[in-house]
Parts: C-alpha cells; sequence; structure tokens
C-alpha cells in the first residue's frame, strides 16, 4: 500500500511537471496547427541555459526562467515572422511545418553538439534544496517540488492568460478558427507569434528542470522529449493546452505505477496510452467530440 | 550530420590484395600489397552511446596515427610496414544508421579490416552483416552475451571481457562479504541484462536469492520511484546495471532521495570518472563500488605495446588530455589489429581469425591478459571490483577484490554521506 500511494504521489508529481514540458507544443498547434518538431530542442536549451548560468556565472538555476522568457522572445518572434506566414500561405503547411521544424531540430541539436560536446550535464542538486519534502507521508526531493511550483505557475500563469486577458480571448479565438478569428479584426499573426513565444518560452522554462528530474541533459535528448510531449498533448487533447494537464497527470502516474510493479514496461506508458486514447476517443480525453451531420 | 573520410582508391587496393593472394612468393605478395591498409569502423557524435563511441574512437586514432609515424603497421602476408588508413562514418547512436554505414563499410568501400561501434547495442547489428559477407567484426566494446552463444570465424571481442564474465567477480565479493540482501537492477539490454543473469546465477549458487532483481528500458532517466520499490524490500547491496546516462541519473536520485544502502554499485564510475564526477559529485560518488578499468588500475607486464603508465604518459603528451577507459580500449583495439596483422600469414578475414586464435592465451596487452573463445569472446581482462573512497576533494579507486589485486578494503557498510 505505501508502494502504491508513493507511485501515486509521485506520478503526480511527475506529471505536473510533464504538463510543463508539453503544454508549449500545444500551445503551439493549438494556435498555428503546426506541430513543432523542435520543441524538445528548445526544452534542451533551456537546460543548458540553466547550466551556463549554474557553471559559468555561479548563479542558480532559477534564474535559468528568465533567461529561457528572453530566449523565447528573441528566437521565436523572429522565428514566427520568419517561417510561419509563409507556411500558412502554402498549400500543406502542417506537413512543410514538420519539415522545417525538423531541420530547425537538427540544427540546434548540432549546434548544442558543437558549443557544449556530447557529454551528460548537470545541475547542483543543493541549488533547489538538498532535502525531502513529505505529503501523506510520501518524502520527494527539494527539487521535485520545486519543479512542480514553477510548473503549476507557468500552468496556472497560461490559464489566465487565456482566460482573462483580451490576447487571451483572440489566441482562444484563433484556436478556434484561424479565418473567423482575421475577420473579426484580430491580428492574427501578430497574436500567433506571441503564442509561439509563450510555447517556446514554456518549454525553456521547463528545461531548467530538465537535468533534476531526467538526471542530467545533453544534446540527444530533445528527441525524446518531443515524443513524449507529443504522446502527453494526444492523451489530453490536441490544440487544448489546459487538455495537457490531464494528459500529463495520466503520464506521470501511469510511468510511476509501472516503475513500482512492472518496471521494464514503464517507457511504453505513453505510447500505449495514445494508442488507447486514440483508438477509444480521438480528440483526447478533454478533447470536443465531434460529430458529423 | 555525417563526417566520413572518403576514399576512391578501395577497389583497386581490393583488386590489389585479392591478386597478391592469388600469387606466390615473397617478391610477388609484397609488389601486390596495397598502398594502404583500410580499416571501417563508426563512431556516435550524438545520442546517448556519444561520449563512450568517441572515446573508443579517439584511441583508435590515436593507434592509427601512432603507426603511421613509425612507416605504418607491418602486415607478415606481405612482408612488408603498410601505413593504416581508418574511414569512419557516424551512426548517431542509431542501430538504424549503423546498419547501413556497415554495409556500406563492407559492400562499398570494402574495407579490409572492420572494426565495430563502442557498446553492445551499436556492435549488435554489424554481428549478422559481418558473417553474412564473410568478414571478422573486430569487437571492441561490444559484449553482449548473445553475441558469443555459437562458434565463428567472424567476430572477436579484443578490448572488454564478455558482459557474462564480467560480474563473476562482483558476485564472488558479494558472497564473500556475506552480504544476504541484494537488489539488482538493470537496463533491459544484451550487455546490461546478461550482466544481471550472471550476477544472479552466481548469488543463486552461493545460495543468495536477489530480494529485487527488475529490469527497467534503456531510456530510463528517473530512478525515484524505483528507488523507493527497492528500499521497501529492505536490501543492504543495490546493483545497478546501466549505460553512462542511467547511473548518472541512478546516483543522482539516490542522492537526492535521502535514502542509503549498505552499498551501491554502478558500472560507469570505473570506465568515465571524470564525467560521473562531474555530473554525481564526488560526494554522492564517495564509497559507491565499481568495476576499475585501465588506467584507473595498471597492467604492469605485457608481451605486447606499451604497459598501461606508459600509454598514459604518451597519449597525454600527444592529445595533452589524460585517456579514460574507453581510449584505452581503442588503442588497445588497435594493438591487437598490430599484432594480428604481424601474425596472420595469408590477407584473408579467415587467417585474420586464426591468427586472433593464435594470440589467445599468449598475448598480454595493457588492458590484460587476451584471451578468446571459439565464439569470440573475450574471457580475459578480466575486471576487479573497486570502490571510490574520499581522498582530498575527489575519491581516489581502491581494488577490493579479488584479494591478490586489492589495493585496500572495503568500507563496509559504507558510512551515509
Amino acid at each position: 500500500m505505501a508502494l502504491l500511494e508513493y507511485a501515486l504521489v509521485g506520478g503526480i508529481l511527475y506529471g505536473v511537471f510533464f504538463s510543463l514540458v508539453g503544454i508549449g507544443l500545444n500551445l503551439v498547434f493549438g494556435v498555428m496547427r503546426m506541430i513543432n518538431l523542435a520543441h524538445g530542442q528548445f526544452i534542451m536549451l533551456g537546460g543548458f541555459g540553466a547550466y551556463l548560468l549554474s557553471s559559468h556565472l555561479g548563479l542558480n538555476p532559477v534564474f535559468g526562467i528568465p533567461l529561457a522568457v528572453a530566449g523565447g522572445i528573441v528566437i521565436g518572434w523572429p522565428l514566427y515572422y520568419a517561417v510561419v506566414p509563409r507556411l500558412q500561405r502554402s498549400n500543406d503547411p502542417e506537413m512543410l511545418s514538420f519539415i522545417l521544424f525538423f531541420g530547425i531540430a537538427q540544427v540546434i541539436e548540432a549546434v548544442t553538439l558543437l558549443v557544449f560536446g556530447a557529454d551528460q550535464h548537470s545541475l547542483p542538486d543543493s541549488a533547489l534544496g538538498s532535502g525531502n519534502i513529505g505529503v501523506l507521508g510520501q518524502d520527494f526531493p527539494d527539487s521535485w517540488w520545486v519543479a512542480v511550483a514553477v510548473s503549476v505557475l507557468c500552468i496556472g500563469g497560461l490559464y489566465l492568460y487565456l482566460s482573462s486577458t483580451r490576447l487571451g480571448f483572440a489566441t482562444r479565438a484563433i484556436m478556434a478558427d484561424r479565418d473567423e478569428a482575421r475577420t473579426t479584426g484580430i491580428d492574427v499573426d501578430r497574436v500567433a507569434a506571441i503564442a509561439f513565444v509563450i510555447g517556446l518560452s514554456l518549454a525553456g522554462i521547463a528545461g531548467v528542470f530538465v537535468p533534476y528530474m531526467v538526471g542530467s541533459v545533453s544534446p540527444s535528448i530533445g528527441g525524446g522529449l518531443t515524443t513524449t510531449s507529443f504522446a502527453i498533448i494526444i492523451i489530453g487533447s490536441l490544440g487544448n493546452p489546459l487538455g495537457t494537464v490531464v494528459g500529463g497527470l495520466v503520464f506521470g502516474i501511469g510511468t510511476m505505477l509501472m516503475q513500482t510493479y512492472y518496471a521494464s514496461w514503464s517507457n511504453l506508458v505513453p505510447y500505449a496510452l495514445l494508442l488507447v486514447i486514440v483508438l477509444i476517443r480521438p480528440s483526447g480525453l478533454l478533447g470536443k467530440a465531434v460529430r458529423s451531420a | 550530420m555525417r563526417k566520413f573520410l572518403k576514399h576512391a582508391w578501395t577497389a583497386c587496393a581490393a583488386g590489389a590484395v585479392a591478386s597478391g593472394l592469388a600469387l606466390s612468393g615473397g617478391a610477388a605478395q609484397a609488389a601486390n600489397a596495397p598502398s594502404v591498409l583500410t580499416i571501417g569502423t563508426l563512431y556516435a557524435s550524438s545520442g546517448p552511446f556519444a561520449v563512450a563511441s568517441k572515446g573508443q574512437f579517439e584511441g583508435l586514432q590515436y593507434w592509427a596515427d601512432t603507426v603511421n609515424k613509425d612507416g605504418g603497421t607491418y602486415v607478415k602476408a606481405f612482408k612488408k610496414k603498410i601505413p593504416v588508413k581508418i574511414i569512419a562514418y557516424d551512426d548517431q547512436s542509431s542501430t538504424a544508421t549503423a546498419t547501413t554505414l556497415y554495409n556500406q563499410l563492407i559492400t562499398q568501400d570494402q574495407v579490409n579490416i572492420l572494426i565495430a561501434d563502442f557498446g553492445s547495442v551499436l556492435t549488435s547489428v554489424g554481428i549478422p552483416l559481418a558473417a553474412e559477407h564473410k568478414m571478422l567484426l573486430i569487437d571492441p566494446t561490444g559484449s553482449g552475451a548473445n553475441f558469443f552463444t555459437k562458434k565463428t570465424d567472424y567476430l572477436a571481442d579484443v578490448s572488454i571481457p564478455s558482459s557474462t564474465v564480467w560480474p563473476l567477480t562482483l558476485g564472488h565479493f558479494l558472497l564473500g562479504q556475506k552480504i544476504q540482501r541484494i537488489a539488482i537492477i538493470y537496463d533491459s539490454n544484451d550487455f546490461d541484462a546478461s550482466q544481471a543473469e550472471t550476477l544472479k546465477a552466481t548469488l543463486e549458487k552461493g545460495g543468495v536469492k536477489p530480494v529485487y532483481y527488475h529490469g527497467v528500458p534503456t531510456s530510463e532517466s528517473n530512478y525515484t520511484v524505483l528507488l523507493h520499490t527497492i528500499a521497501a524490500q529492505n536490501p543492504d547491496a543495490v546493483i545497478e546495471f546501466g549505460y553512462a546516462p542511467n547511473d548518472i541519473a541512478f546516483l543522482r536520485n539516490l542522492s537526492s532521495s535521502g535514502l542509503h544502502f549498505k552499498m551501491t554499485f554502478t558500472i560507469f564510475p570505473g570506465q568515465l570518472l571524470d564525467l560521473m564526477t562531474k555530473n554525481v559529485g564526488a560526494k554522492a560518488l564517495a564509497y559507491t563500488y565499481t568495476y576499475p578499468t585501465p588506467p584507473l588500475v595498471q597492467t604492469q607486464k605485457v608481451t605486447y605495446g606499451p604497459n598501461t603508465a606508459a600509454f598514459v604518459e604518451q597519449f597525454k603528451a600527444a592529445k595533452n588530455a589524460e585517456p579514460n577507459f574507453l581510449d584505452v580500449a581503442g588503442y588497445n583495439t588497435g594493438l591487437v589489429v598490430q599484432d594480428m596483422l604481424e601474425t596472420a600469414p595469408a590477407f584473408t578475414q579467415l587467417s585474420f581469425h586464426q591468427a586472433l586464435m593464435d594470440m589467445s592465451g599468449k598475448t598480454t596487452t595493457l588492458l590484460g591478459d587476451f584471451k578468446i573463445n571459439e565464439n569470440g569472446a573475450q574471457l580475459g581482462e578480466l575486471f576487479s571490483v573497486g570502490q571510490l573512497v574520499p581522498s582530498g576533494n575527489g575519491n581516489k579507486m581502491v581494488v577490493v577484490y579479488p584479494k591478490e589485486k586489492a589495493t585496500g578494503t572495503a568500507v563496509y557498510p559504507a558510512p551515509a554521506q
């Protein structure tokens, strides 16, 4: 029973963090209808940003959070205007975006490899507290709790942005129907560019905590993070950022339960869940049912 | 990103070699000798095996540079020295890419000698291809037990013991210490699973049944919940078999979990100590047990090539960097190839293999005794059990078992850090 409780609490914490890992990808898809295949590489960049701050400037890795936001703006804004409007005008923007973002992912990985080498890089455990905090009698490292607290703040902030601000309303309008939003006078490109920047910033912020949650950061971890994020957002609901939270929780709890009771199959969890969800409820757990007239 | 060294003369060289074999007489052989020996290999510049693979490749390149400075390596079949040229492709740690590239080395580049990439995962796909093309695969560090289950003339594990024999000393150490409650967690791949199986069998033979015995995916990166599950079994010793990224995650999670075991063992602190110290921290690594490998342990008396200490000095002078085990393994692979070429009477794959078999049991290099069986498994170069003991700001390696190699005694139970 204690093992089950530990797996459940651990799964919730892990799942909340992975909600943050996936939520930027879902926001970008929801607004742009494009899969950012470089999502994991942007997470990886966030991890290396925190590593640089910690190892070279002696700063606490949490300063990687504002750096990730700055990086999101510096990279995301020009990148959006350089490629997305052109892609949107093409005959097959979704397929072309696949190819384009795959290329961007390869470039980021190659450049990171040149700069940092192939080694794993970690952040000091003590930077986020070297103790453990217990909930319901289950102790988890301080770094987990900090990662979860930041994840909750980011996800909550995104919720408030989407539900309480004019830009957020416009973002949701674009998510619902891009062309209709344009006809109502919404500056679609500007709003979508902001959403893209937010998406990349959230990815970068998640990256700051990746060395704590997955052991280390290295140039090659991006692909796996993109795949996991993709599975999480499909489980939750593709195009609905807040559905990612449900997807993350299902992923986290499923993974930790499998680690506890059948460890060798634990990496199958996201993909097995993805298959089941796609077969039973193709729109995801929080997706709206599709009705054919 | 694929980096490769292209050569245009391979077909001519292969033709020359084939003609040379058809002729008799030393002069005719020398006349038909290729101008350069081509050695085909793969390395990974990215992905989970990049660090280890690049180390192994660097060691092999260093060997090639060394012999070329001396005019090349002596080839008995042609009775002359011939320079070596390494043709290397980047498989990016992908078995799919490695399959294509091994095929390219064999069929397009028609290399004279084929050397596998680092580790069991990237070697596994080369073994059937080499056998199919009747090409001897020189296997530096692919040690998965499944590779060596039947007699073959086309596989030779040269720089690392078969993983089935790695944990034998560890098993005997655990039994000798009378540790009864042992947890084993391993990655589900040939390299780690075969070690786990051997250790389990060794322990069970000694009357100890592991209290926890589970595999995890090779991609596992978070051990926090797993460690808690293991702790629930109250083990005294926790043995983790994984690759370097797994060991890093495992040891970091253990350090931050607040859990403590009397003994913790992982593989890669003994092979990539600098990398592990950088990521895990000296404090968290303290009292961890591992397989200490050269250059952390030294082979003094050798029958071929420099001993470990001499190699370390030469490597440092040439590369301005401390070698790690993978550098040694790559260099040792070159040395074994060199010895093979010096003794093989004919320039054929079968003759190469026979030369290796003849060297077996009679050769000692900087990695230790070279001893392969008819299945291609390396049974020499056995690992000891070592423990990292705090020393100054870091840790020093102390060999604790077997007795005849021990440089100190085990600190058991390990004090909490």
